[in-house]
């Protein structure tokens, strides 16, 4: 059955397919208050989509799946997201509008900069630098300090510290041989990578802390050759989660409301029980597009968009956008495995490893499997930075999946 | 109306994205069936232009062993089903560790790096093998 032929336009018409018909479902369901963005949106999305999906495989000879299938769950998202409030659906039109194009700014500045992996000591110092800015000028906003505010716009700089973290490791484990003559050169980048762990947690955004230690966990046990550091980070980590229980109240209400999210019903543990309670009310194929209740779920197009869509469009949606982000990571170790430059190799290895990561973090917390700490599923959430440097990320990605050592003996 | 529609689509859309996500794991599928024989070792011919892009079946990579020819017939080592390729196109022979590259007259010749071939040259690592839009490289780490 997998053999036969199959033209490699049919997952982008099927694209094509889902968006129309939900387009045409939202259309019907607004159609005794109208207003004027459902034709916008529509046209912007299947626009934004193919326009750049085309535009694509036209310059990148690299990957051509793993932007297909973020198209995929944005478009899921997106839908979604306009079904519940539509203001916020136009704004969040805007924000990928603004996504796709910062994905080809980083998709031609990795592969036309040369020299990125030398600037390890100016990564370092931007990420200190955007972690002093939040600590100045954050705000609180549901117990994290992890918001700031120019020019009028909401902004998350630990959206994009994950990415320079990315950038510090590739280029460190890139010159790897130069900076085993420096003495301790491992315990510094240690000591670096969890100076911003710290950081994180007293910012109380423990979601993010838990990512920036996975992407810095996983590619050390790649490439440390040091093997005795492993086993400590990984003692460093068990001894960091006590610590963090028994210091910070908000970590032990997290672990509390996980464990009897029913106990806490009226208070804490409200945002799990709403979650459950949708994903069994949707049941395997869901309520039907705009039959649900999302209102009843706090944050619905944010953290807990999973459930929202549970509930209206089934757990099988749910599973198919899980096996979305399955696809999009084993893309990403694909890359990395194919890519023949250290840095590209790492810097692919990093990226693959926040989706798969992220996406497990919150769709494990909306489903009780583990503690909920509130980050953004990657392109289907409505938010604005994350949606930035999810497509940020993707862009290195793509740019990474094409054959550096081939190009420039062509140039 | 709009309940009854709703109920019907979720349906649809369940469909949509399933049948989304299974025709890109077997586009993948056959994307790493293509590239099994790299394993090979040797000298091979490596697809420049992306897989997709060409509308007739097509490896990635093809192994070239002791020699290989290309052409529209079935009865080549790569049959590629353009009208722009001729029945014989080219063929490559080892002699002595070295690879030489050989055009059988076909109609719209082949190129390499750039240049129409008229008799039998030698192929370097790295060289271009150009027929109709096709474009092959030569590798060769061996040498």
């Amino acid at each position: 059955m997998l053999d036969t032929n199959i033209r490699p336009s049919t997952p982008r018409r099927l694209l094509f397919l889902y968006e129309i018909l939900a387009l045409i479902l939202l259309f019907i369901y607004q159609k005794d208050n109208l207003d004027q963005y459902i034709i916008g949106i529509g046209i912007g999305l299947i626009l934004l989509v193919h326009i750049s999906n085309y535009l694509l495989l036209k310059i990148s000879k690299g990957d051509n799946y793993i932007f297909l299938i973020a198209t995929m769950l944005m478009s899921i998202g997106l839908i979604m997201i306009y079904r519940i409030d539509s203001q916020a659906g136009v704004r969040q039109l805007m924000w990928l509008a603004l996504g796709i194009f910062f994905f080809y700014i980083s998709y031609f500045l990795v592969r036309y900069l040369k020299g990125l992996n030398r600037l390890i000591y100016i990564y370092i110092g931007l990420a200190y630098f955007l972690f002093i800015l939040t600590f100045l000028l954050g705000k609180r906003t549901y117990g994290a300090i992890n918001w700031i505010r120019v020019f009028g716009v909401s902004f998350q700089p630990a959206e994009i510290t994950k990415l320079i973290l990315i950038f510090i490791l590739a280029s460190f484990y890139y010159q790897y041989e130069n900076f085993k003559e420096m003495k301790y050169s491992s315990y510094i980048l240690m000591a670096i990578a969890y100076s911003f762990i710290g950081l994180l947690f007293l910012q109380r955004d423990l979601g993010m802390a838990v990512i920036f230690y996975a992407i810095f966990l996983a590619i050390q046990f790649i490439y440390e050759e040091d093997r005795k550091l492993i086993l400590l980070n990984i003692g460093l980590a068990v001894l960091g989660a006590i610590i963090a229980y028994q210091a910070f109240s908000h970590v032990r209400i997290r672990v509390a409301t996980w464990i009897d999210p029913w106990q806490y019903i009226d208070d804490k543990g409200y945002q799990i029980t709403q979650s459950l309670f949708a994903i069994a009310e949707g049941g395997f194929f869901g309520k039907g597009l705009g039959l649900g209740h999302p209102h009843f779920i706090p944050l619905a197009y944010n953290d807990f968009i999973f459930s929202a869509i549970c509930e209206e469009l089934g757990v099988f949606t749910g599973m198919g956008i899980i096996m979305l982000f399955l696809l999009l990571v084993y893309r990403g170790f694909k890359i990395a495995l194919g890519q023949s430059n250290l840095f590209y190799r790492i810097l692919a290895l990093g990226i693959s490893t926040l989706f798969g990561v992220q996406s497990f973090i919150i769709l494990g917390g909306v489903l009780k499997v583990i503690p909920l700490t509130g980050i953004t599923l990657p392109f289907v959430a409505y938010g604005g930075t994350s949606i930035l440097s999810s497509f940020i990320a993707l862009g290195i990605l793509q740019a990474a999946s094409e054959d550096f050592e081939w190009r420039m003996s062509d140039d | 109306m709009f309940n009854i529609l709703s109920l019907l689509f979720k349906y649809i859309f369940i469909i949509i994205i399933y049948m989304f996500i299974f025709s890109i794991i077997r586009l993948i599928y056959l994307d790493i069936k293509g590239m099994n024989n790299t394993a090979l070792g040797g000298a091979y011919l490596k697809l420049v232009n992306r897989k997709d892009s060409i509308p007739f079946k097509i490896n990635e990579y093809y192994s070239i062993g002791e020699g290989l020819t290309l052409g529209r017939r079935g009865d080549n080592d790569i049959v590629i089903k353009d009208p722009y390729v001729s029945k014989d196109h080219f063929q490559i022979v080892k002699d002595e560790d070295e690879y030489f590259l050989e055009d059988l007259n076909s109609a719209n010749g082949t190129y390499l790096n750039g240049e129409r071939i008229q008799d039998v040259v030698p192929l370097k690592d790295g060289d271009r093998i150009r027929v109709g839009n096709i474009d092959f490289l030569f590798v060769n780490k061996g040498m």
